[in-house]
């Protein structure tokens, strides 16, 4: 057997090896940054139950979490947001890039722990808050974004990142 | 303190692996004594008891909620009943990758420890084999310590189990699973001493057969129980969703089964011999590679553990550096392998090398299907979702060819070919009895999917010819392999069932109010919600329905709950089924809407216990395997 194909054996596993290991040492998208702070964007949508949206929850501090019914990771992160919904914080959905029927569905099935999901099938707020895809979250200030996570939120990253940020928002308040 | 005892154990286990390795760079090949290779087995085996040891105490500090050390504390709860708090131990990374290592060892001890004295390929795998094990243990200690202590002062409670591997089922099912993929670590280290030993007319195959079947058993029980437990417990309405992590446990399994018929015709003929060396190769990298997938994070998954990048360089770092040594041992020997026979066409042999091609090009799409949505996402930031469509259209024929093969090798000679026209009027009737109850089913059916009923016939195809080889070998009395016959009936069964499942059965959403009913078809005359409970239990509540439905004239009572867990604010579906043999009853409940009503979802799901009862034919089919060869 020629030389060429036996290398092929070692060569075909080394470049998957090579690939992952890059992917790898890449995958750092969900570490977040320093944020400026911005405004949230004005929007005309309704809410999953096609009522008018309450406004003043984006006032005080609130999250907003970017999920789907199509979308695994909000599955993983969902019993977080249940727990996080309960005693800590209030929650906002942005329901994106779903049918209205599947969201509802999901959410029957699941537990629902947002105040209301906003819904936009065609990614309109979305787009204008910069989301790239579900799921993301967004925490809120008196109608401001004051901090960004892409990926699954989880306890460290609730921990680490959003927990200093809120206390740094309301201590600046009082 | 008995936490530091089983914290110095598995260090202690980890030095006594590193001597072993020590010890025999310096006389492996220097004139050899036997007392130097009684020394280092000994070592070798104790290191082994030591991490049995370490195991076992920490059982015991598990059993006895020892919430000092941070894992117990984080995944155990003084309520839990000693059963769960056993298997807390495996429902995250950490401890779940202790298990993994137990089970490495256990295998490992268990096949050195069958090996002769005089073996010459002993000292070779038990090599290999130390080098896999310490290579995971220093993994374990290094970057996922189970043992970890919080200081100063322990908490008083554990923060509980996730309420949804609270089932008995999951008890069973990752150790189930873990035994099987780590099992081919034995193939994979007698190979590789194989190769490296270099006599190639030493006939390995005998030795490691009953272990790779064995191995085979607990892969495909254990992903059959993953599949019934995502089904009946987790209220998930399906049996399988390619999700990455189930794709990375089927990829060994497909290997395994080609390595399962390469090894038979290698030890037949000696002939394929080369592929079988490379098949046993695979499996374990794959196993390897899925260890890896689940592990490091690179994927989001239900069953993804917590992300944590230096673990995966670690993994991928450490799997990598042992298959590319098989592998290049494997490429370095190629030459020397090639067998002087040649493939006779039309042969056994000839078919099963077909298939062969075709399980690895099963595999090959599925590790596409895993890896290219990462690297697109790498590429430019976009994330894609490959499912159940793609694998559809690539394995659908993919199966039929598989089945036409297996039906022809079924009549085909070991070693010798046969006409073509010989082999055509023998399988004429297949064919024919197959297309004509195909034709019924699409008659009486009257849904049309080309998928699905590719998938039907391939079953029929392969049924049919097993089934009219077992009745003319009945009526003649000539010889067939009954643990093959079995398994083949399995995988026909499979595929029919699967098929079936996918044209039959639907869903309905049901909106009703309490007291009200509901017509839904023809099947389903009556629905009709009969009450509502609210009970509060131990550490949760509990919202239960009771549904009353008529379902082909036969009337059923179904009570779906919904319980919220107190500890995690988790809300689990306890899904209501009712089970005939052909089909399933599976309904869950919904949420409350504004207006009072309650929502229902109900799944008519079809050939759901064929499916399982499928794997257990193909598992008794290896076990007759198994168990004929003992007698002979």
């Amino acid at each position: 057997m020629r030389v060429i194909y036996r290398s092929l054996i070692i060569l075909l596993p080394l470049i998957v090896l090579i690939t992952y290991g890059t992917i790898l040492i890449t995958d750092q998208d969900d570490a977040l940054v320093y944020f400026e702070p911005k405004e949230f964007p004005q929007f005309d949508l309704q809410d999953l139950e096609d009522r008018e949206i309450d406004l003043a929850a984006f006032n005080g501090i609130s999250l907003l979490n970017v999920w789907a019914s199509w979308c695994i990771t909000c599955l993983v992160e969902h019993p977080l947001l249940t727990q996080l919904s309960k005693n800590e914080i209030t929650l906002i959905g942005l329901n994106y890039k779903d049918s209205q029927v599947k969201a509802k569905q999901w959410l029957g099935k699941r537990g629902d722990p947002y105040i209301f999901s906003i819904y936009d099938p065609r990614g309109d707020l979305a787009f204008d808050l910069g989301v790239t895809g579900a799921p993301e979250t967004f925490l809120i200030f008196n109608q401001q974004i004051i901090g960004h996570i892409q990926g699954e939120l989880n306890q460290e990253k609730w921990q680490s990142t959003l927990v200093p940020l809120i206390n740094a928002a309301t201590m600046g308040n009082q | 303190m008995i936490g530091e005892i089983a914290h110095f154990l598995a260090l202690a286990s980890a030095l006594g692996l590193i001597l072993v390795l020590i010890f025999n760079a310096f006389f492996y090949s220097a004139d050899r004594h036997a007392n130097q290779d009684i020394l280092s087995y000994k070592l070798f085996h104790q290191s082994c008891l030591l991490i049995f040891i370490s195991f076992g105490l920490y059982i015991y500090l598990a059993i006895t909620d020892d919430f000092s050390i941070s894992y117990i504390a984080n995944h155990s709860n003084s309520q839990l009943p000693i059963f769960y708090k056993i298997t807390s131990i495996w429902s995250a990374h950490e401890g779940s990758m202790f298990l993994w290592i137990v089970f490495l060892t256990l295998w490992s001890t268990l096949f050195i420890n069958s090996l002769s004295f005089q073996h010459q390929l002993k000292k070779g795998t038990m090599l290999m084999l130390t080098i896999i094990i310490l290579g995971f243990l220093l993994f374990l200690l290094i970057t996922s310590n189970p043992f970890e202590r919080i200081l100063p002062f322990g908490v008083l409670e554990g923060a509980d189990i996730n309420p949804v591997l609270q089932d008995p089922a999951l008890a069973i099912h990752p150790p189930l699973l873990y035994l099987g993929y780590v099992g081919f670590v034995i193939s994979f280290s007698f190979i590789t001493a194989y190769l490296f030993h270099g006599d190639i007319h030493y006939p390995w195959e005998k030795d490691i057969k009953n272990w790779s079947f064995i191995a085979w058993i607990f892969l495909t029980v254990g992903i059959t129980l993953g599949s019934w437990w995502a089904y009946y417990e987790l209220g998930w309405g399906g049996y399988w969703f390619w999700d990455p992590v189930e794709n990375v446990a089927l990829m060994p399994w497909l290997a395994a089964t080609a390595f399962m018929h390469s090894l038979f015709a290698s030890s037949k003929s000696n002939i394929l011999k080369t592929w079988t060396l490379f098949l046993g190769i695979l499996i374990f990298a794959l196993s390897l590679f899925g260890a890896f997938i689940v592990r490091s994070g690179i994927i989001d998954s239900v069953h993804s553990f917590a992300n944590d990048p230096q673990r995966g360089l670690y993994l991928l770092g450490f799997s990598g550096f042992i298959t590319l040594i098989s592998l290049g041992i494997f490429a370095y020997r190629l030459p020397n392998m090639q067998s002087s026979k040649l493939i006779v066409t039309g042969s056994k042999e000839s078919f099963l090398s077909m298939n062969n091609i075709l399980m690895l090009t099963a595999i090959f799409s599925i590790f596409l299907g895993v890896t290219y949505p990462l690297i697109l996402e790498f590429i430019n930031g976009d994330k894609v979702s490959i499912g159940p469509p793609y694998y559809n259209a690539i394995f659908a024929p993919l199966i039929l060819m598989t089945s036409i093969f297996i039906m022809i090798s079924l009549e085909a000679l070991w070693q010798r070919g046969m006409q073509a026209r010989t082999l055509l009027i023998a399988v004429t009737p297949t064919f024919a009895i197959s297309s004509l109850i195909l034709y019924f089913i699409w008659y009486f059916v009257q849904v049309f999917s080309l998928l699905a009923y590719i998938g039907i016939y391939s079953g029929l195809l392969i049924i049919i010819s097993y089934l009219l080889k077992g009745a003319i070998s009945l009526k003649n009395k000539t010889y067939i392999n009954k643990g093959s016959f079995v398994a083949h009936l399995g995988l026909g069964l499979l595929f029919f069932a699967v098929s079936m499942n996918s044209i039959l059965s639907y869903q309905k959403n049901i909106n009703l109010f309490l007291g009200e009913q509901q017509f839904i078809n023809n099947s389903i005359s009556e629905f009709k919600f009969l009450d509502l409970q609210n009970i509060k239990a131990s550490n949760h509540d509990v919202v239960s329905a009771e549904i009353f439905i008529v379902h082909d004239g036969q009337p059923i009572f179904l009570n779906p709950e919904k319980r919220k867990y107190f500890a995690r604010g988790q809300i689990t579906s306890e899904t209501a089924i009712h089970a005939s043999i052909l089909k399933d009853t599976y309904l869950t409940i919904g949420d409350q809407l504004d207006d009072g009503s309650w929502t229902f979802s109900l799944q008519i799901n079809y050939f759901i216990k064929w499916i399982w009862f499928s794997s257990a034919l193909m598992v008794t089919g290896i076990l007759m395997t198994i168990f004929k060869k003992k007698i002979s």
